[in-house]
């Protein structure tokens, strides 16, 4: 690829940002891998491509590896998480059991990890690896010393960004609460 | 009633204005859209380099149905295909990444693996260095009619119809530009690479490639046109393929590259999708190891005219029209029963002057009876293949070609 493809494709990956502001009330039922498996499915398509399609456990199966053949970025160790609670929850042949908490979701019941969920913030970023964006880490070392990096990453989470860390834009996240966000914030910039 | 008799041909004209009003109307209904959506939520950052969905839409008939906005699919129903080819605001639309948004003058088609000459052109050193074909031709997407198959198959839920066009394509010839490529010794398939960008870097790109016997047909194009118009760009503008007959994602959009290969591309657009099984599973299993790709589309039909659940009134003579295609060979006949199969009635065929093009066909009835009445069609080909009821189910829910059913109510007068 030349620069200004690699730019391009780059810029690009905006796409499963955007979309996925557009659709951030669409969840799928709560149950152990449920936050994982929005926050990955949610990077490029709409979560009711998975609600409408009740396959039986082999065709997940398959359905999955050819997922990570189009460039989901997902560890084997995910896949696997995926794949269980899609097999339990959109199952052809076995009715979905009653919904019930994602114990699975990172960090379990940490509150700052559940904001990081349910904003879907960790479909794009993790604590120490880039997916999409770059890791918090990542941020927390860029914002080191600057006196008004809450104010800053605050408004960057609250409006969307772009070219801070490449063209690829982040969404705005126009109804986080104010606490929260404060809170998540504090929570980047501790990442050392 | 009055407009259902008159000849297609004749409709022409009249269709195009109404295409036209339709298109005025779907602008007015995204003006509206995107006023909500401005006042629910700052709009997110559009993707640099990307045409948005409002975009797509404006530039479709208000009779589209969208299954899914990323990526964004849609089409019309049969009954909106009632015209003698697809206007392109009711072209099907059906993306694996995200429409790219290029520019015509900057555009470069680049030819090279087993050629003697590696070959670039601009856009329009490509129209002027070839002969220019104008046809009509089909594409349509593999998962056609995928919803009809029980168990339901995961992909795009494509309706009963949809999901299928025939356009009028204007390009050069792939063979011309191959042959002024010089192929090698060995050189059996070729592949077409766009330059749709996916939602991650990592996005594989969509890449297929096709047979060299298909390639060296003289109706596989490159073209810039549908419809004597620049193609929109949701279709591939400014260049794509088309290979016509052929399952859609044959027929490259945004082509910036053709690579002359030796044996079939091997990608996950080749090897993990548009496959089925090589013998039929039993419905529900998933894909088992030994599959083949997906190419030509097997012989079809669909009903135009009259609409479902039209209102129709007895003892006045009404016609049944409709397409018929077939993705190799051509469409011999098209038969039409009214009793549910029992009984079945040869219909008129018109069309036939390009290939790949669906044919119209007509059958004038008198209906004998009030009350709920329902129409088959049922094509056969060239080679007697004849549709099924329902096709052998297939895990990625391919090659729907069941008979089209339409039911109509007739009324007293």
């Amino acid at each position: 690829m030349s620069r200004p493809e690699v730019i391009r494709a780059a810029a690009l990956a905006a796409a499963l940002c955007c979309a996925g502001a557009f659709a951030q009330d669409e969840r799928l039922i709560s149950g152990p891998g449920s936050t994982l498996t929005e926050n990955k499915c949610k990077i490029c398509h709409e979560l009711q491509h998975i609600s409408r399609a009740q396959l039986s456990p082999g065709e997940w199966a398959d359905n999955l590896r050819n997922m990570k053949e189009r460039g989901t970025p997902m560890t084997d160790d995910e896949m696997r998480v995926i794949h269980e609670y899609l097999s339990v929850y959109y199952n052809r042949d076995k009715p979905a059991p009653a919904s019930a908490p994602d114990t699975l979701a990172a960090g379990g019941d940490d509150p700052v990890q559940k904001l990081l969920n349910a904003n879907a913030c960790n479909g794009c970023h993790s604590v120490d690896k880039r997916i999409v964006g770059p890791s918090f880490r990542e941020v927390a070392a860029k914002y080191a010393g600057d006196r008004d990096a809450s104010a800053r990453l605050a408004t960057k989470i609250r409006a969307g960004g772009q070219g801070v860390w490449g063209q690829v834009p982040m969404p705005p996240n126009p109804a986080m609460q104010e606490t929260d966000l404060r809170r998540v914030v504090t929570w980047v910039l501790d990442q050392k | 009633m009055e407009n259902l008799k008159k000849p297609v041909e004749s409709r022409r004209g009249f269709l195009a204005g109404v295409a036209g009003a339709g298109a005025l109307a779907a602008l007015g209904e995204a003006a509206t859209l995107r006023e909500a959506l401005a006042q629910a939520a700052p709009a997110p950052a559009a993707p640099p380099g990307t045409v948005t969905n409002e975009a797509i839409k404006a530039g479709k008939a208000s009779a589209m149905q969208y299954h899914s906005e990323r990526p964004i699919t849609g089409s019309v129903p049969a009954h909106e295909h009632d015209f003698e080819f697809t206007p392109t605001d009711r072209v099907f639309v059906r993306n694996n990444l995200l429409t790219p948004d290029l520019d015509i003058n900057a555009h470069r088609l680049t030819v090279k693996g087993l050629v003697e000459k590696e070959l670039t052109f601009s856009v329009a050193e490509l129209q002027k260095a070839f002969p220019v074909v104008t046809m009509a031709g089909m594409i349509e997407c593999a998962g056609a009619g995928r919803t009809n198959y029980q168990p339901r198959a995961s992909g795009t839920p494509w309706g009963e119809t949809g999901g299928m066009s025939c356009p009028v394509w204007t390009g050069v010839r792939l063979r011309d530009v191959l042959a002024a490529a010089r192929l090698k010794g060995g050189a059996a398939h070729i592949a077409g690479q766009g330059g749709d960008p996916g939602a991650v870097a990592a996005a594989a790109p969509v890449i297929r490639s096709i047979p060299m016997s298909k390639a060296m047909d003289e109706n596989t194009l490159i073209a810039w046109a549908m419809n004597g118009a620049p193609l929109p760009k949701v279709h591939g503008y400014p260049l794509r393929l088309v290979t016509p007959g052929w399952v859609g994602s044959a027929s490259t959009k945004w082509l910036h590259t053709l690579t002359v290969l030796d044996a079939p591309f091997k990608g996950t657009y080749m090897t993990g999708s548009y496959v089925m099984p090589k013998w039929p599973v039993k419905p529900g299993e998933k894909m088992p190891p030994d599959t083949v790709s997906t190419q030509a589309w097997p012989v079809k039909s669909m009903i135009t005219s009259p609409a479902p659940d039209q209102l129709l009134k007895g003892t006045e003579r009404i016609t049944v029209r409709g397409k018929a295609w077939v993705g190799e060979g051509s469409v011999d006949r098209v038969d039409i029963s009214f009793d549910e199969g029992v009984s079945w009635h040869r219909a008129q065929l018109d069309g036939g002057r390009d290939k790949y093009a669906w044919r119209t066909f007509t059958y004038d009835y008198v209906p004998q009876r009030f009350g709920h009445l329902t129409f088959l069609a049922r094509a056969t080909d060239d080679r007697g293949n004849v549709q099924p009821i329902t096709p052998y189910w297939n895990p990625l829910g391919y090659f729907w070609n069941g008979l089209h059913r339409v039911g109509v109510m007739v009324v007293p007068a």
